[in-house]
């Protein structure tokens, strides 16, 4: 009998109080919506976020001078870059390999001189997917090669500086021995991302014009960014990229070289498990009142169960089974009421621009796109659904422990 | 009767139960000693708080004695653990209660079988033997009824039905005509002294009215937790 028949009445018991089970499904299934929902939010965004700062820094992992992290500055290179791109490309989760020269420059025109971020670039191997900003260009286009005269400048750097498409600026930087060097370039592109940071602070250069103006060898620069295919492993990528890649340097991964950013998540992600115990609380509330509720009007019924020899353990799990089944078929419930909307944020997307407004927004210089979307990790969900089961499961243990203490000749009375 | 050989199925000697209650101890039993055979068809009366529930209640292992030997087929109540009683009241015991003695989501033919199922006894059996029953107790084509669609007579005779399923040593009944109309009450005994007769059932039921009293081949009175009368009647 045991499993089969117990399961049964386990089964048919839930329901004799519709209202009250419908009512603890309901929140289990809420609940599982919630988390499923905000979790994928999060996951969605910060996958996003961390891509979009991989992007626009230096990768998902960064190889750079050991000493550059705290000492920022055109003494502290990496000389050997073809050799680095050439191993790093050799491991599978590599997808693209870039060289950059980054710092900081003074641009100037008639109108006056503005301080701002460069970054210079190959053109021929950078697109979208190794830095964002490129589909954001709203006038001109990127260079044509690496030893192009043009700059690229944010929107609002070029206004500042009154400069126009075609119009010649003055940009000045620090070489490695200290002394200040220069070069021209003709304004050949228009930024604008909606992140004031990046368009009132960014220029984009030609890799080698400024290798050139900075007296660098054609194999150096400032750092090799790695773009791998799945951002959680850029710790055992960088682990394995850092046993190649000599004493002089330091591989990175985005969260060590961007801090702030790393912190922000790990904030957010720390919000995201209050907000599911939460709704674990509420979960086993529901289940633990119902269940109780439910056993103290049947303690008649079970002090009959053991006259007739049901053993206090069936009873025990009698009640234990009732509430697998309010965990399942709330589960259950969760996922129908979960699918449709998940299905339309995970394609579609919400768009939130009306209350974030047009300017957009930014993280520690990473924007934020304006459109939330769906996302979860697939562990992540497994998470919710593992959680949600043993939050049922641990609500039931009381009820269930009571249910098996029944002692008939007191209960049996109860009429 | 007789002259055949009496095997004792339940025996209680110098039995007694204190029941406390805020400061004051309540005897419900004062030492009393009963011996029940296989077969009998016994009614147990008394007036009102005479201790009819306390004893069928100590003989079902449901209670226990204060002091005093009590035993169910030579098994000594007091020398089993919580389990070896579950198992005590699963094989050797059937109970009916006065009233609401179902299981409200199974249906009747559930009902008369769930005692079978935990004993672990086969499918195939079960149903002849349920079929069967059903049938004696005249509530064949009823089988897949709720509780709450049935009258509470014929939820007592599925409660008799139960009980007899699950071949035990004796059938303890505690008032199970209290609850239903005379007539009814008549129904519920023929089907008893039935089952009694035709299978050797042994039963012991309580009960204060004098015309159930009467039906019974041996009465038993009791008075302040003692026994007063003993007597057998006249096999009718
Ligand atoms: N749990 C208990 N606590 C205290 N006293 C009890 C308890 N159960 C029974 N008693 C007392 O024990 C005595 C015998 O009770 P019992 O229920 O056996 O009587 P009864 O013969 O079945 O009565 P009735 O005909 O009213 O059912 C009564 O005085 C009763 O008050
Ligand atoms: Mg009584």
């Amino acid at each position: 009998m045991e499993g089969s028949n117990l399961g049964v009445m386990a089964w048919r018991n839930i329901w004799r109080n519709l209202r009250r089970t419908v009512l603890t499904i309901s929140s289990i299934a809420f609940g599982t919506f919630l988390a499923v929902i905000s979790t994928g939010i999060q996951d969605r965004n910060f996958s996003e976020m961390i891509d979009l700062a991989a992007r626009m820094g230096g990768g998902h992992v960064t190889i750079q001078h050991k000493e550059y992290q705290d000492y920022p500055t055109m003494s502290r290179t990496i000389e050997n870059c073809k050799e680095i791109t050439k191993s790093a490309l050799k491991d599978k989760q590599v997808k693209h390999v870039v060289t950059r020269i980054t710092g900081h420059t003074m641009i100037s025109t008639a109108k006056g001189s503005y301080g701002a971020g460069f970054m210079a670039i190959d053109p021929l191997k950078e697109d979208d997917k190794t830095l964002s900003i490129i589909k954001n260009i709203v006038k001109g286009s990127m260079f044509a090669t690496s030893m192009d005269r043009g700059i690229i400048l944010g929107e609002r750097l070029a206004k500042n500086l009154g400069a126009k498409m075609g119009s010649k600026v003055v940009y000045t930087m620090t070489d490695r021995k200290g002394e200040i060097v220069r070069g021209l370039a003709h304004v050949s592109g228009i930024i604008r991302t909606g992140a004031p940071g990046i368009d009132s602070g960014l220029s984009i250069l030609p890799i080698d014009s400024v290798r050139k103006i900075l007296g660098f060898s054609e194999n150096e620069a400032i750092q090799v960014a790695v773009f791998i295919e799945d951002q959680r492993k850029s710790k055992q990528v960088a682990k394995r990229l850092s046993k190649k890649s000599g004493t002089g340097s330091a591989t990175l991964t985005w969260n060590e070289v961007n801090p702030e950013l790393a912190g922000f998540i790990s904030m957010k992600i720390g919000g995201a498990i209050f907000m599911e115990m939460l709704i674990a609380v509420l979960v086993a509330a529901g289940i633990f009142n119902t269940l109780f509720v439910s056993v103290m009007e049947r303690l008649r019924e079970f002090g009959i169960m053991m006259a007739i020899g049901f053993s206090p353990g069936s009873l025990f799990r009698l009640v234990m089974l009732e509430s697998l089944w309010l965990g399942l078929v709330g589960l259950v419930s969760g996922a129908i009421v979960t699918a449709g909307p998940y299905y339309y944020l995970a394609s579609k997307g919400l768009d939130m621009t009306a209350m974030i407004g047009e300017g957009g927004s930014e993280v520690a210089g990473v924007a934020i796109s304006p459109i939330f979307h769906v996302g979860i990790f697939p562990e992540h969900a497994a998470l919710i659904a593992g959680a949600v089961f043993i939050t049922t499961m641990i609500s039931g243990l009381y009820p269930a422990w009571r249910a098996g203490r029944v002692v008939p000749v007191d209960t049996i009375k109860l009429v | 009767m007789n002259d055949i050989k009496q095997v004792p199925v339940v025996e209680l000697k110098d039995v007694t139960r204190t029941y406390r209650q805020g400061d004051v101890d309540v005897n419900a039993l004062r030492g009393l000693t009963l011996t029940i055979n296989k077969g009998e068809f016994t009614a147990v009366c008394g007036p009102s708080g005479s201790g009819k529930t306390t004893i069928l209640n100590i003989i079902g292992a449901l209670d226990v004695a204060s002091s005093g030997k009590v035993s169910v087929e030579g098994k000594d109540l007091s020398s089993l653990n919580r389990r070896e009683l579950s198992i005590m009241r699963r094989d050797s015991i059937g109970f009916v209660f006065q009233a609401y003695n179902l299981i409200p989501v199974l249906t009747a033919y559930e009902n008369a079988e769930i005692v079978m199922s935990l004993q672990g006894i086969a499918a195939d059996e079960r149903r002849n033997r349920v079929m069967d029953l059903l049938s004696e107790v005249g509530l064949e084509g009823m089988e897949d009824r709720k509780p709450h669609q049935l009258s509470g007579g014929q939820q007592q005779r599925i409660a008799i039905a139960r009980a007899i399923a699950a071949n035990p040593a004796v059938i303890l009944a505690d008032e199970p005509t209290a609850n239903v109309d005379s007539d009814t009450a008549d129904k519920l005994l023929d089907i008893m002294e039935t089952l009694n007769r035709k299978r050797g059932v042994t039963f012991i039921f309580s009960t204060h009215d004098p015309k159930v009293m009467d039906r019974a081949r041996r009465i038993v009175r009791l008075i302040d937790g003692r026994v007063v009368i003993d007597e057998n009647r006249k096999n009718n």
